[in-house]
């Protein structure tokens, strides 16, 4: 009697002890993650001659907003905003549109060829970017593409891996709404816009955002397509903001955070969808 | 006969509706294939073929067979970024493997505040490189927040961007940091597809939870730990943001990735040919991981949902 009670006494503390453990690393190694935002953040907040004049525990109050003002005097922060905006979202409906299209036809009907084409799709998923930049950069300059916007808009319009996604999503649906569709004389364009988009809004949904999100981010395409100034993209001007301004923390730390917090407050808006996409990226292999 | 009559017309109504839906088909098709024939297929065999050109942009190209590939071999800057990059990806991919199943585990357990959590872990992946590498600059500049710490514990200012013995350590340690969160994810998943009953029966067979883990979740999560293993190699073999803000390859070429040599060989110095030559060997080496890599899923019979 005596002994059970011991262990499972002993038990009830191991599993105390247990808990203790998995909530220290977990708080540890998540503050690890915040910390860096957090301290760009508190950065950006003082003010320039405060950053070397202090140490980097003292914190300033009231803030300084004066390097959000600042910015927008160094670099035209509005226009390369609009760049990205602009590319983004014609990317990403462009990438919706044709991969929905192919993987609706790959999914659902059928043509001669069908199966070894999707094989060819399936090959080219292993290709990786490396290898696509210096021929790409030879055709856009071939047609003329290169310091455009096409350049970034072009290539992306198209996706295996989006068409592969939708593909799956889509071998899922019914036959029968398919049928009852050719029945009222839909041809399959109607079909495909009125009935199969309208019921295929989670997985445009997150692959939308993985193409928002992935041209937002996009660094070493822009830097190689793009030469001007006036068709720099966000990342680009803030790489290029660092390497005028080197060292004056409290404006790049600004300008940092303000290109950060679209992407965040949208993960925060449909952070599902975000969670799927890392999920999705699992299936790329 | 006069079945047959009947018949004909219903059969070419039939083939027609087979070349119209086989028409609709391809149309649906060609606006997605014509982009991925013209900026991925084509490009595979055009890179090729530059490998084998002596092609600067400003003058013709002219074939020079093997050249480049044999000048691969002499680059001493080549190898070095071999071996850095062999480096990087022997250290950042089992560490970040590692890490990432831990948290995933303790995620799977019953947890307060786990969406906080989730939150912390997800959000550098979703953060723009350029942005991360500022943050990182700033924070391990020599008066950044961690020499100061480390300062006021007693321990030097440390050159974790400067130093060449220490510059790789730090860009691998932050690319660790940023691609966690993805590789959590799919761990959580595959975790949460093991059946419980399985885990059920190994603790009242009496394992306990270490052996749990060791004898009855790991093997079920071997295809994944493959599966993320060949991604991360992959993407070492393409890392160029972090490299190209925060140290451009140095010092000297202690941070100089295969991905950065090759945007450096092509891009900076105009060496077409060369850069692709050297892009071809990258492909040619991930070519062979993810043949592996399908021989073994294949084996391992992994479902994908």
């Amino acid at each position: 009697m005596s002994s059970v009670d011991r262990s499972q006494r002993s038990n009830s503390t191991l599993k105390t002890l247990n808990r203790v453990f998995v909530y220290t690393i977990l708080i540890v190694s998540s503050l690890m993650m915040l910390i860096p935002f957090a301290w760009s953040v508190i950065t950006s907040l003082k003010s320039n001659e405060n950053v070397f004049t202090h140490s980097a525990f003292w914190l300033q109050f009231p803030p300084d907003f004066s390097a959000y003002k600042e910015i927008w005097n160094r670099i035209p922060l509005l226009k390369y905003t609009a760049n990205t905006l602009k590319v983004a979202v014609i990317v990403t409906f462009g990438q919706l549109f044709t991969s929905s299209l192919a993987g609706f036809a790959f999914a659902k009907m059928k043509f001669p060829g069908r199966d070894k084409l999707f094989v060819i799709y399936l090959a080219t998923m292993m290709v990786p970017g490396v290898v696509l930049l210096i021929p790409n950069f030879v055709i856009m300059r071939t047609i003329g593409a290169i310091d455009t916007h096409w350049a970034l808009i072009l290539s992306a319009v198209g996706s295996v891996y989006g068409t592969f996604l939708m593909r799956q999503f889509f071998l899922s649906f019914p036959s029968e709404l398919e049928d009852a569709a050719k029945l009222d004389g839909c041809n399959p364009f109607m079909f495909y816009w009125h009935v199969l988009l309208p019921n295929a809004k989670p997985i445009l949904t997150t692959q939308g955002l993985m193409a928002f999100q992935f041209i937002w981010n996009d660094f070493q395409w822009p830097l190689i397509v793009l030469n001007s100034e006036s068709k720099r993209t966000l990342q680009l001007g803030l790489s290029y903001l660092m390497s005028e301004y080197y060292t004056d923390w409290t404006l790049l730390m600004a300008a940092s955070v303000l290109t950060l917090l679209p992407i965040i407050i949208l993960f925060f808006i449909a952070q599902k969808n975000f969670i799927q996409s890392f999920k999705l990226s699992g299936l790329k292999g | 006969m006069k079945k047959n009559r009947e018949r004909s017309p219903r059969v070419s109504l039939l083939a027609k509706n087979k070349i119209r839906e086989a028409l609709w088909g391809y149309l649906f098709i060609s606006p997605n294939f014509l982009i991925v024939l013209i900026f991925t297929i084509l490009p595979v065999f055009f890179s090729s073929y530059m490998s084998m050109t002596d092609w600067n942009i400003l003058s013709k190209p002219n074939f020079i067979g093997l050249e480049n590939y044999q000048h691969i071999l002499q680059d001493e800057v080549a190898r070095e970024t071999f071996f850095n990059t062999f480096y990087f990806s022997v250290l950042s991919v089992p560490v970040s493997l590692i890490l990432s199943l831990l948290f995933a585990v303790f995620l799977n357990q019953k947890i307060k505040g786990i969406a906080f959590f989730r939150t912390a872990y997800y959000i550098p992946c979703i953060s723009a490189s350029v942005a991360v590498s500022l943050m990182f600059m700033w924070l391990l500049a020599n008066n950044g927040l961690i020499n100061q710490m480390l300062t006021s514990f007693g321990l030097g200012p440390v050159k974790w961007l400067t130093d060449p013995k220490i510059a790789l350590n730090s860009v691998i340690g932050i690319t660790i940091w940023k691609g966690l969160g993805v590789n959590i994810v799919i761990f959580l998943a595959a975790l949460q597809d093991i059946p419980p009953e399985l885990v059920e029966a190994a603790s009242i067979d009496g394992a306990n939870r270490v052996q749990q883990f060791f004898k009855v979740t790991l093997p079920l999560l071997s295809p994944v730990i493959f599966f993320v293993t060949i991604t991360g190699v992959i993407n070492s073999f393409q890392s160029f943001d972090l490299v190209y803000n925060m140290t451009k390859g140095g010092p000297g070429h202690a941070t100089t990735l295969i991905g950065y040599y090759i945007w450096k060989q092509a891009f900076d110095y105009l060496h077409m040919g060369y850069g692709a030559a050297l892009a071809n060997l990258v492909f040619f080496a991930i070519f062979i991981l993810t043949i592996i890599q399908w021989i073994l899923r294949k084996r391992w019979v992994y479902s994908e949902e």
